[in-house]
């Protein structure tokens, strides 16, 4: 009795160093990747932050908005059908299903730049908020990728001209702004690749394809 | 309460002792390690705050971002108990799974591979800048690009759904994907064919991105073929603010 009383005690006692332990060492796993950090680096990560959990939050503002909605709906038994043919809507042209109209840019690019570099430009729209994209008339979506060397570049089995265009809808003024500014992936590009022209132009009314890619997986299975 | 008093007072005090100690132990274990942390690494006094900011900001998006995902879920369930013609309603509702599964806003599993690159352990080359022994946006950039066209069907790096609008970008010295900024090591997970190794191992650009950036430098890449990989879902904004449907031609119209 003695014993296995004794034996409780420690085993506690080593429980809860233990806990203590992993709880501590979690902590420093967490803060591991920014030890290395600057003050400066630490900053523009905080602004960063600061600004994409803003938009996060607008996003659950707007699904809660829509629960309330769909739960009065229901409670007064009236038809869905509208909530879900906009929802619809929304979703297939976000991801890029059904064709696009809106303000953009038109990005025009010349010479020679290898595929990467245009992937980079995109990440770069992207970046600064456009909604659809096109590249010599191909919806880009998961799965398209601009590739190959200069001068041969192609999406899907689409051969690119030279000069192409890329198509990206969103503010042209903070899609314009985003690629020329100083130091800006205009800039870095043609640093890179001297013989190579990037021009961006405002446009008022782009109209994007919708992709004719089966994004419906084949392989993997949606867990529901 | 008094039976505990009477198994304390029954307990010889060389337990008691050695269980004060041990728990002694665990507190200064715990005070060494937590002071550590801020003594031996952070080398200006501003940072400490800074750092406990990304934290919270990360904790608070990790907060939203689960929200998001139970709001789409209720969402999904208000919607498929939504009243009005039944057949037109469970269409538009298969519709819309259709359309979800295929913007990545369901998680998928199956058949794949795992990439995995870590920033340089040892080393680095003579002449070469410290900052190529980190992992970049633009190494995962190539590595994602890479599998797409190896035939991957679905990506995931650190966790975060490669989606038509993520943007992989290098912010603060961090990767940034989506709206979270992922700490190395870098998992990059993709579903696709049986072979999609074969096909990415036999691609120029792949080769290409292992001979004259991971092993020149020394960045760690390595590869896993579970039986079962798993893409989350994507947590983010699905709104859009400049780009709408194209107007349907209306029936009777020009």
């Amino acid at each position: 009795m003695r014993t296995r009383s004794a034996q409780l005690s420690v085993a506690t006692v080593a429980f809860v160093l233990g806990l203590l332990v992993v709880a501590q060492l979690r902590a420093q796993a967490g803060a591991a990747g920014l030890q290395a950090r600057s003050a400066q680096e630490l900053t523009v990560l905080v602004a960063n932050l600061t600004t994409r959990n803003e938009q996060l939050r607008r996003e659950v503002a707007s699904l809660e908005r829509e629960v309330a909605d769909l739960t009065a709906a229901a409670a007064r038994g009236e038809s869905s059908v509208d909530r879900l043919r906009t929802d619809l809507a929304r979703i297939r042209t976000w991801a890029g299903l059904d064709p696009v109209v809106g303000p953009g840019v038109r990005v025009t690019v010349g010479g020679p730049l290898p595929g990467v570099a245009v992937e980079d430009l995109l990440n770069e729209l992207r970046n600064a908020g456009a909604e659809a994209l096109a590249v010599g008339g191909v919806r880009i979506v998961p799965g398209v990728v601009v590739a190959g060397p200069p001068g041969a570049l192609s999406v899907l089995d689409t051969r690119l001209p030279d000069p192409f265009e890329i198509e990206a809808i969103g503010s042209p003024e903070t899609l314009t702004g985003s690629l020329t500014r100083m130091g800006g992936i205009v800039a870095q590009l043609s640093a890179r690749f001297p013989e190579a022209t990037v021009t961006v132009t405002p446009v008022e009314r782009l109209r994007l394809p919708a992709t004719d890619r089966d994004l419906r997986p084949s392989h993997g299975t949606p867990t529901l | 309460m008094s039976g505990l008093v009477a198994r304390l007072r029954r307990t010889p005090s060389w337990q008691i002792t050695l269980g004060a100690a041990l728990l002694a132990l665990g507190f200064l274990v715990a005070a060494q390690l937590r002071s550590e942390g801020p003594r031996v690494r952070y080398t200006s006094q501003e940072r400490a705050p800074l750092i406990e900011t990304v934290l919270s900001l990360q904790r608070d998006q990790d907060a939203l971002k689960a929200r998001i995902l139970e709001l789409n879920e209720q969402i999904r369930a208000l919607q498929r108990r939504g009243e009005g013609s039944a057949a037109l309603v469970a269409e538009l509702n298969r519709q819309i799974e259709a359309a979800r599964i295929a913007a990545g806003l369901v998680a998928i599993e199956g058949p794949g591979l795992v990439l995995q690159l870590t920033d340089a352990a040892g080393p680095l080359p003579p002449g070469a800048n410290p900052a190529d022994a980190l992992v970049h946006s633009d190494d995962i950039r190539t590595l994602v690009e890479e599998l797409w066209l190896a035939g991957a069907e679905a990506i995931a790096v650190n966790g975060e759904r490669v989606t038509v609008s993520t943007a992989i970008l290098d912010i603060g010295g961090s990767v940034l994907v989506n709206s979270a900024y992922l700490t190395p090591p870098y998992q990059i997970a993709a579903i696709g064919p049986p072979g999609l190794y074969d096909r990415l191992s036999a691609s120029a650009g792949f080769v290409d991105f292992v001979v004259n950036r991971a092993d020149a430098f020394g960045l760690g890449l390595s590869f896993a073929e579970p039986e079962r990989v798993v893409v989350p879902a994507y947590a983010g904004t699905v709104t859009l603010r400049y780009a709408r449907p194209e107007p349907s031609p209306s029936p009777g119209g020009p």
